[in-house]
């Protein structure tokens, strides 16, 4: 149970007592306002109380003074406390003490805030932390702290406030508040209002009021503007005291301090209103009259509840988009040539063949099935034993028994698990300025891998990847396994250098973004600024996912300021876990005792007398190495990059614009508005994940499942139904065969989310089998090959190309590949001066190598790999003279060719039939009589180029290696 | 004029393969014997040069780029006032920590430059002499204080995310003029901030990344032949590209198998037309003089220098020159006096550049852009150095349609901020596709359901900057 859970089951409880107590013991104890004073300031009065000047007695301060009236305060509040909050007390060492008090109980509240850039520092009362690790927010931000409790006995006469910023932070105190008494402190009197107004209120409003907000502010501010700018409505007195995006725009009684006033006086140069033009002098004065009387308002029409009924997006006809229907399992046509088909999927494509006046090509041969099939199930080609039994085996059964076979190998988790890793944008390192590396990563993409060759039901897969670690489990093994699966939210993009400040809404939004895409097909970062232009997700609907992720505890990667780790989730048994619990607290209390050592030694190094000296600094070194020697312990259990519910759960706010220091509403978690919309159960006080998670599985929720089919789909084929397989809404393109996709989404929930029925479904099936000769009808009526009257000729993609060279090369290691070679994390010193940075050689599959996120794998990079920071849909296919550089010159393919050739130099025989094994190895079929032909004579060649005598020699069968990996069949598959 | 291998037919293609080599005629002749469909045309070359949407005044780009955050203030943009308010306390904003408002002098005294008379600080005499040819903007403004995010924006627009670099926008845009070289070259010898996202063609397709020439023996990564003798390689393109072609006679419609065996041709030409690019033998010595380079120096500026101009002559199209590295560059903080070891370094090179291209006539029509990722603190920082500073700093231009001879907007009185006619990096950027003839605003590529622009949604195209 997180710490957060207890808190929160505790504390009706705590309230009841609380009341309780304060019910008998108010009027005896009711606190009274004891002092407050204005740190770098005039004595001043605040909520009716009177304020002490910095000059005042019994008061020692220490820190910089610092003043600037010009930052706009957020949120605006009233001239006295703006002026105290704007002259301060700053330092990274900030200490404020009032004396001679006398002995009591006392609560105290501290008045900070920031001018410029998010600073963190802890708070200090009486020398205990009051306020660890705090971040002062964006300019403008401030807050009143506390109250804390502090009580003073015997000869403690003090109440000092510290403030203390290691590192680089500094704080901004403003002031000291300080009320003596134990019981509830009595809040400030809200601002309120104007109830009815009277009569020259009325008059008032009607005569100078009104006619300035119809003639300058309704345009944009009201439920008849065209597009609602702000959230704000100025058209009623609900939308006058609600306020917009921003907040409220009025605090009655205080023309200053109100959003509406600095908006229309123009003095925060970032919010002038009305845009254009100032509003005549004239009018500024009215409207400061109206707020001063408490903006009294006669009108009774609520537009802000109409507001509510309107939104800005119609749901129905939202819902009416293709991809957000229900899927419907469809009816079969009829055809003209019903012998053809194999299963439903043949039959729907044939019905768009016949309509188009097209047929089907007849299927391929086999040796060009099993080549094909080889590559797009495992990734490498078969060898040539395997052709052969394929080819004579007649069997009816032989296809589907090949089928199933390269369905239990293990290269096939190896082959479409890189697919999804394309798609959740994998990579090794955490993309921040220093790019750390990610050690523990690897234990995701092992569990995506397992997943495929487990066959692990989709929609179990989608769970665990966004909940695994909130999931029921059987036992410990599953339990890790899950927890590890939530790598996927982990592996998210990290940002910048900044430990103050640490950007994690772009974390995020980087999380949002892919989840979208992978999941529902949906470009979700569209609405983070704005309600999305094309789709139906709305700001709000962002924000309602936000606060989900927002709950959630991301693991620390390390930072250039912050080198180490933190935040991984050990994968301890839970009958380990109180065991695990004592080491780890006494490993930990052992590392604070020799970190003290350390101080201690080195202070007493500072007072050592001259002939100390010596001694002294060989007892800081001595220190300083026990500390070092612990710190490089070995974990005390196996650490998985992972998420885990946060501390602080929640819902977030709007950011406007997308501006984390503009918050407006808060959201309730929720799901999408046109997917359900389902919120989270009132009292919820987990993130929400798990909640999430079946939200987007679900049955009803008819994306996750076409989205899926559509990208495996996409992978047998080279394109997918929907061309553009992260994005279902308008800005992306409708299905070529709608029903088809339909077909196949409802088999496969019927088959409980089983991919590998689903491959069965697709290369069982005729369409699948034709042969990639195109005839000249297609050509004509479909040049780009839409309807799959044969099949589409596709390249190898980076990670085949290489695993292939390196089997034909006999180098492939099968083996697990495990853990990168990463420096031990001791040794971290990663900045953005000098980033991370390694190629790591490997002889195991692709998916296996090592990428980062700001450097790019040189390999990869040259033959179109995946983005490493954002999703890839599909690969592109580029053909540029680097990659044929690469084949000329590189020594991979210099080491693998000479590898291949000396094999087939070897093998025995005679040079045609060692041609004919070379062709059969490298392209899976025999060599013509006319290519072996051409081939003996360019060996004679080749080793006389190598000034060889001899005309067989293995010289010359290297030659033919780079020869036959340079060929378009070998790069090609039809 | 330079030959375009898609112009020249099959059969002399072939032949140019087999290099002259007498080594196989009966094999050169069983291969010219065989049916010829053209590949030519019909391969649909994405890096065939492309028409802009206006007629632009630069036809190629030599952009330079000094790592690290150049101090304006101690360079290019004289503050009087600065050198009086030495150890004074600036006021607040100007987005400077409280550290850095106690004020640091220039070290370095300035003085007028060419006809014109801008003043140019010491640190660099010798670009100083080509100030009529340099259009230099005073008022540039980026929005992270930190390197990586700075570095990034001022080469992709995008200050967190990994976008397309302007080279390849421009590569995209505007194809290149030699089918024999990349488009899109940087000349880096260390790595810079951010990595290699800085020139990469992100969503954009590869043929548009930027191609890394590491100065030193082997520049381009596998330019170097591997075969042992120098006959085999063209032997084996020879019977690959013999067997190619029967593949492709069977699958004749297929333009992308086409495509891929014209690469090889194009390789096989790199593996010397791209050495020759490096071979700097037939320079003369007053050449070589210009750039400050003694024959056979790598190191320093001066042959990525000399090397650009080399690559413009030849048709490349972006040539991107980075001078520094993310570990060691411009970012003095300790002790700004180090500046002049990084000045010095660049200064006589770029100017011979300059020169060099004017002399040549080149300077018509290629744009030279310099520009840092950020300035520097009017304030100290540290003892004697100074802290990044994105609210203002100063770029150059020059050559081809920009206003030479001028300078463009300023700074307030200690540079601290923007004074007047603000160019944001945006509107740089939007700047320097519209001398090459391209709207910034129809430049854009659909990617992930978007259009995407090199300037987001941002950017003005600054007239003022403009011949």
């Amino acid at each position: 149970m997180s710490p957060s859970r207890i808190t929160l089951w505790f504390l009706p409880i705590l309230l009841l007592i609380g009341v309780g107590i304060s019910h008998r013991g108010l009027a005896a104890n009711e606190p009274v306002f004891f002092r407050g004073i204005n740190l770098n300031g005039p004595a001043i009065r605040i909520d009716g109380h009177d304020w002490e000047a910095e000059t005042t007695t019994n008061l020692v301060l220490s820190g910089k003074s610092f003043e600037n009236q010009q930052v706009p305060l957020r949120p605006a509040t009233d001239p006295s406390r703006s002026r105290m909050i704007r002259s301060s007390r700053w330092g990274s060492r900030v200490d404020v003490s009032l004396t001679s008090v006398p002995p009591g109980t006392f609560q105290v509240f501290a008045y900070v805030w920031e001018d410029n850039h998010s600073e963190q520092f802890d708070l200090l009362l009486n020398g205990r932390v009051v306020a660890e690790k705090f971040h002062s927010g964006a300019a403008g931000s401030w807050q009143r702290l506390g109250p804390w409790p502090l009580r003073l006995e015997g000869t403690n006469t003090q109440i000092t406030l510290s403030a203390r910023g290691p590192g680089h932070g500094a704080a901004n105190l403003s002031g000291i508040e300080v009320w003596s008494g134990a019981g509830t402190i009595p809040s400030p009197e809200a601002p309120r209002f104007a109830g009815t107004p009277s009569a020259e209120q009325v008059a008032f409003f009607e005569s100078r009021i009104r006619p300035v907000l119809v003639e300058h502010c309704y345009e944009c501010h009201s439920a008849q503007s065209a597009k609602l700018k702000g959230g704000l409505l100025l058209d009623s007195r609900a939308g006058v005291i609600r306020g917009g995006d921003s907040g409220p725009i009025i605090a009655p009684g205080d023309p200053e301090a109100s959003l509406l006033i600095r908006a229309v006086q123009r003095t925060d140069p970032a919010l002038t209103m009305p845009p254009k033009q100032s509003l005549p002098p004239q009018a500024i004065e009215d409207l400061i009259a109206w707020v001063r009387m408490g903006a009294p308002d006669p009108r009774t029409e609520d537009t802000v509840a109409q507001q509510g009924a309107r939104s800005s997006i119609d749901w129905n006809r939202a819902r009416e988009w293709w991809s957000f229907r229900p899927v419907v399992d469809p009816p079969l046509p009829k055809l003209r040539n019903p012998s053809w088909p194999a299963n439903g999927l043949d039959t729907l494509i044939l019905a768009r063949l016949e309509s188009a006046g097209l047929e089907p090509t007849p299927d391929a041969d086999r040796r060009t099935l099993i080549r094909r099939m080889s590559f797009d199930l495992l990734g490498l080609p078969p060898d040539p034993a395997e052709v052969d039994a394929f080819v004579n085996d007649p069997s009816p059964d032989a296809v589907s028994r090949l089928v199933d076979r390269f369905l239990d190998s293990p290269r096939y988790g190896e082959r479409w698990g890189r697919h999804w890793l394309d798609v959740v944008r994998y990579a090794d390192t955490a993309g921040d300025n220093s790019d750390f590396p990610v050690p523990q990563l690897h234990q995701y993409r092992d569990w995506v891998i397992r997943s495929f060759n487990q066959d692990l039901s989709f929609h179990q897969f989608v769970r665990e990847q966004i909940a695994g670690d909130l999931l029921e489990s059987t036992d410990p093994e599953q339990r890790f396994s899950r927890i590890i699966a939530t790598g996927y939210l982990a592996n998210a993009r990290r940002f910048g250098s900044r430990v103050d400040d640490y950007p994690w809404h772009l974390t995020i939004e980087d999380t949002l973004d892919n989840l979208g895409r992978s999941f529902l097909g949906l470009s979700l970062n569209c609405a983070r600024c704005h309600d999305h232009k094309f789709d139906p997700i709305s700001t709000a609907d962002y924000y309602a996912l936000y606060g989900i992720f927002n709950s959630t505890r991301y693991p620390w990667p390390g930072i250039e300021l912050e080198q180490h780790q933190r935040d991984l989730i050990p994968l301890v048994d839970r009958d380990q876990w109180p065991d695990y619990q004592v080491r780890k607290e006494a490993r930990d209390a052992e590392a604070k005792r020799l970190q003290k050592r350390v101080q201690t030694s080195k202070d007493a190094l500072k007072a050592a007398p001259a002939e100390g000296k010596s001694e002294a600094e060989a007892q800081v070194r001595e220190a300083e190495t026990a500390l070092r020697n612990h710190a490089h312990l070995a974990p005390l259990a196996e650490m998985a990059y992972a998420v885990t519910e946060s501390d602080r759960t929640g819902d977030a706010q709007i950011q406007i614009k997308g501006d984390p220091a503009r918050p407006g509403s808060l959201i309730r978690r929720r799901f999408l508005q046109v997917l359900g919309g389902d919120p989270l159960p009132v009292g919820t006080s987990s993130s929400g994940r798990r909640e999430l998670a079946e939200w987007i599985t679900r049955p009803g929720n008819p994306l996750v499942d076409r989205v899926w089919v559509n990208r495996v789909w996409q992978h047998h084929f080279g394109r997918g139904l929907v061309p553009t397989p992260n994005d279902f809404g308008r800005q992306g393109r409708p299905p070529s065969h709608p029903e088809l996709l339909d077909w196949l989404a409802a088999r496969f929930r019927k088959s409980d989310g089983s991919t590998k029925s689903l491959h069965r479904l697709i290369v069982l099936s005729r369409t699948y089998r034709q042969s990639a000769t195109r005839s000249m009808a297609s050509l004509e009526r479909d040049p780009s090959n839409e309807l799959l009257s044969a099949f589409p000729r596709r390249r190898l993609d980076a990670e085949a190309m290489r695993d292939t060279l390196l089997l034909l090369g006999s180098s492939l290691d099968l083996s697990p590949a495990g853990a990168h070679p990463f420096p031990p994390e001791h040794e971290w010193k990663f900045t953005q001066h000098n980033p991370f940075r390694a190629l790591y050689e490997t002889s195991h599959r692709s998916v296996f190598l090592m990428t980062q996120r700001i450097q790019r794998h040189p390999f990869l990079a040259t033959f179109d790999g995946a983005d490493p920071s954002a999703s890839t849909p599909s690969r592109l296919t580029s053909t540029t003279p680097v990659q044929a550089l690469f084949l000329i010159n590189d020594p991979l393919v210099h080491t693998q060719a000479a590898r291949f050739g000396n094999r087939v130099f070897r093998s025995g025989g005679s040079p045609s039939q060692r041609i004919d094994l070379a062709y059969r190895m490298a392209l899976g079929r025999p060599a013509a009589p006319e290519e072996a032909r051409l081939a003996l004579r360019f060996l004679g060649a080749a080793a006389a180029a190598e000034s060889r005598s001899e005309t067989d020699h293995p010289a010359a069968w290297e030659s033919l290696a780079r020869t036959l990996f340079r060929l378009n069949e070998f790069v090609y598959l039809d | 004029m330079i030959p375009q291998l898609g112009k020249m037919t099959r059969r002399a293609s072939i032949r140019s393969l087999v290099g002259g080599s007498l080594l196989l005629p009966g094999i050169v002749s069983d291969l010219l014997a065989q049916g010829q469909p053209t590949l030519g045309e019909a391969s649909g070359n994405p890096l065939a040069p492309r028409a802009p949407h206006f007629a632009g005044r630069a036809r190629r780009v030599i952009f330079i780029f000094s790592n690290g955050g150049v101090s304006h203030m101690d360079t290019f943009d004289h503050k009087p006032k600065l050198f009086a308010a030495d150890g004074k306390t600036l006021g607040v904003g100007g987005g400077l920590s409280n550290q850095q408002r106690r004020l640091l002098r220039p070290g370095w005294e300035f003085r007028p430059g060419g006809r014109c008379g801008t003043l140019v600080s010491d640190l660099f005499p010798h670009l100083r002499e080509c100030m009529d040819e340099i259009c230099l903007i005073r008022s540039m403004k980026s929005d992270d204080n930190e390197h990586y995010q700075a570095t990034l924006a001022i080469h992709t627009g995008s200050f967190f995310f990994s976008r397309p670099s302007l080279g390849s926008w421009v590569s995209y845009g505007l194809g290149t003029l030699n089918q024999n070289l990349p488009s899109f070259v940087v000349i880096s010898a260390g790595s810079p901030y951010a990595g290699t996202q800085i020139f990469s063609n992100d969503f954009l397709p590869a043929y548009h990344q930027g191609v890394r020439v590491i100065p030193g023996r082997e520049p381009i990564a596998n330019l170097d032949r591997r075969s042992s003798r120098s006959g085999a390689q063209e032997l084996e393109l020879g019977l690959a590209e013999a067997l190619n072609r029967r593949h492709l006679d069977a699958r004749g419609h297929d333009t992308d198998l086409a495509a891929r065996i014209r690469t090889f041709e194009t390789a096989f030409h790199m593996q010397t037309d791209a050495r020759d690019v490096f071979d700097l033998s037939k320079e003369s010595e007053s050449t070589l003089g210009l750039y400050g380079l003694k024959r056979g120096q790598t190191d320093g500026f001066g042959w990525p220098c000399l090397v650009a101009r080399r690559l413009a002559e030849r048709g490349v199209r972006f040539i991107e020159l980075v001078d520094g590295s993310s570990s060691h560059n411009w970012d003095q903080h300790g002790d700004m006096a180090e500046h002049a070891q990084h000045a010095r370094n660049i200064d006589q090179p770029i100017a011979g550049l300059l020169r060099d291209l004017r002399q040549r006539g080149m300077l018509d029509d290629t744009l030279v852009v310099w520009t840092t990722e950020f300035g520097r603190t009017p304030g100290v920082d540290g003892d004697k150095g100074r802290g990044h500073h994105s609210a203002c700093f100063s770029s150059w231009l020059a050559g081809a349609g920009v206003r030479a001879g001028s300078t463009y907007g300023s700074t307030d009185e200690l540079g601290a901020s923007v004074a007047e006619n603000r160019v944001h990096v945006h509107d740089f950027h939007a700047t320097l596709l519209h001398l090459l003839g391209m709207d910034h605003e129809r430049l854009t590529f659909r990617h992930g359901g978007r259009d995407y622009r090199l300037t987001d949604v941002h950017g003005n195209v600054v007239q003022a900057l403009l011949a």
